[in-house]
């Protein structure tokens, strides 16, 4: 792996996201635009109902914590599909830069574009709300790091996709996160989804970090043995997610799918 | 020939598209400081060989070993030693020139790439257009800078799949200058693609001959056209052309 590479390449997707304001909607403007969305339905909510004071904490760190495994899975999701929109992936697959390279150069972007996402929204759910997501404490560290994983292992799948697929499977990179959405208990206890789901909501890592934040937020220590299975089943997800690209990058190069793009 | 001289041994390349062979068992080899024109009519194979070539397609059967690395495993490693050119290929229009160059001499492992670029740039006469986007360049221009861009790690190896196309013969000519300096100035191995005869004839010593996924013939320009028999190599293009042509039809009505 060359580190003269891997900043190429994130110094690529800087240059993009400098000269495409477009792209600073995914790391501010609907991450805020559902901040207020969310923050302000819990506000309504404790206004009509006294005992659910929890509700608007509940929900902000809900949204925001979503907001951290959605950009996780943008920046590379997006990242790659950039090279396609640009017709510049033969370009690339030209160069000496393996896809391990270009996928660690965009992740690690990524962890920038999401620190600047999280700093907006920590101001704004401070500012219209006085909610101060450092109330979770240094718990939001390991939470937060399944939530990337996470990220990054279903773009993994998602670029697969659509390397595969071509265009037409790109709504993936915004579908998938609503599934990821509905399943893992953001907002509420698994127990509240419908009865089926519940199965398949139980064994996601991400509804075990959610479970673990919501913990926190109600004045528990961090549950770490919850932390614990969370991370093994990130790394099993992620390991699948990978296999699962790299078959489907296979297929790609076998059946000279890159013409589609030149 | 020793393969320590050669940058291209590709042997028994086979590569089929939906049970159609688009290349059907191509040997070639292509030694250093050679220029080699890979010919043929639309659809013999040639962009598909390229492709494998570089490590972009995988082959049904075969090996490639690109300047001195064997395929797909050192992929990265011999692509260190590989530029790439495509008429047809732009280079993403949000960035400035000397953006994409610096990105791409990244991509090539340089670790200072200003004096490089700087280097290179002057020496193609590009200097005017380091600052414009991408998108602002006119296509003379954009294979300028391709060219620029593929050359800036000084590979053994400089591909070039239809170089010149949709350029004006003025801009064309310059381009066959500037690709003729780089492979006397730094003894670059070209292979080059192209639909244009007399660019082949000016630019490559040798010609192979695709038709129907396989090698037809191999040998320089005047061997190619007397093999078939014609007066120049535009002749032994058109009768390699035909061919192809005949049997597509005949293999369309035999599967009606």
């Amino acid at each position: 792996m060359s580190a003269v590479r891997i900043r190429a390449v994130m110094h690529r997707h800087w240059i993009v996201l400098r000269r495409a304001p477009h792209r600073f909607f995914e790391i501010s403007f609907w991450p805020v635009m559902d901040v207020l969305l969310w923050g302000s339905l819990g506000a309504y909510v404790a206004k009509q109902s006294p005992n659910s004071h929890a509700t608007t904490p509940y929900l902000l760190a809900g949204i925001v914590m979503f907001w951290t495994f959605t950009q996780a899975q943008f920046s590379i999701a997006l990242g790659v599909n950039e090279e396609t929109w640009t017709r510049n992936i033969l370009n690339v697959l030209t160069t000496p830069v393996t896809e391990v390279e270009y996928i660690v150069g965009i992740a690690l972007f990524g962890l920038l574009k999401l620190a600047l996402c999280l700093l907006t929204l920590t101001i704004t759910t401070i500012i219209f709300f006085g909610f101060n997501l450092s109330a979770v404490g240094w718990a939001v560290i390991p939470i937060a790091a399944v939530l990337v994983i996470n990220g990054w292992a279903l773009a993994l799948l998602v670029v697969g996709l659509v390397l595969r697929f071509g265009q037409s499977a790109e709504i993936l990179i915004w579908g998938f996160n609503y599934v990821l959405l509905a399943f893992s208990g953001v907002f509420f206890p698994v127990n509240a989804l419908p009865g089926n789901m519940q199965v398949v909501a139980q064994w996601l890592p991400t509804t075990k970090a959610f479970q673990a934040l919501r913990d926190v937020l109600g004045g528990q220590a961090l549950p770490w043995g919850l932390i614990a299975e969370a991370f093994v089943g990130s790394i099993i997800v992620f390991g699948l997610t990978f296999w699962c690209a790299t078959r489907l990058l296979a297929i790609f190069r076998r059946r000279g799918l890159v013409t589609r793009y030149s | 020939m020793s393969h320590d001289v050669d940058v291209v041994v590709a042997r028994s390349l086979t590569k089929r598209f939906r049970g159609t062979a688009a290349v059907d068992g191509i040997d070639l080899v292509v030694p250093q400081n050679a220029r080699v024109g890979l010919l043929g009519p639309n659809g013999a194979g040639k962009t598909t060989t390229l492709l494998m070539l570089l490590g972009v397609i995988t082959p049904d059967s075969g090996t490639i070993d690109l300047a001195g690395h064997r395929l797909p495993r050192h992929r990265s490693a011999a692509l260190g030693k590989v530029g790439f050119v495509a008429g047809y290929l732009p280079l993403p229009e949000n960035l400035k020139v000397r953006e994409a160059l610096t990105i791409f001499a990244g991509f090539y492992g340089i670790r200072r790439p200003k004096p490089v670029i700087d280097e290179a740039i002057e020496r193609f006469g590009i200097s005017h257009l380091a600052e414009q986007r991408s998108s602002e360049l006119s296509s003379g221009q954009r294979t300028l800078v391709s060219i620029v861009k593929s050359t800036l790690h000084a590979p053994r190896l400089l591909v070039l799949d239809e170089p010149t196309a949709s350029l004006d013969p003025d801009v064309a000519g310059r381009v066959r200058e500037a690709l003729l300096d780089i492979h006397r100035e730094q003894g670059t191995t070209l292979l080059v693609t192209s639909h244009n005869m007399r660019e082949v004839e000016t630019l490559c010593e040798r010609v192979v001959m695709l038709g129907r996924g396989r090698v037809v013939a191999d040998g320089s320009p005047a061997e190619i056209a007397h093999v078939f028999d014609t007066d120049d190599l535009e002749g032994a293009f058109l009768e390699v052309a035909a061919r192809h042509s005949a049997y597509s039809e005949a293999h369309i009505e035999g599967n009606r």
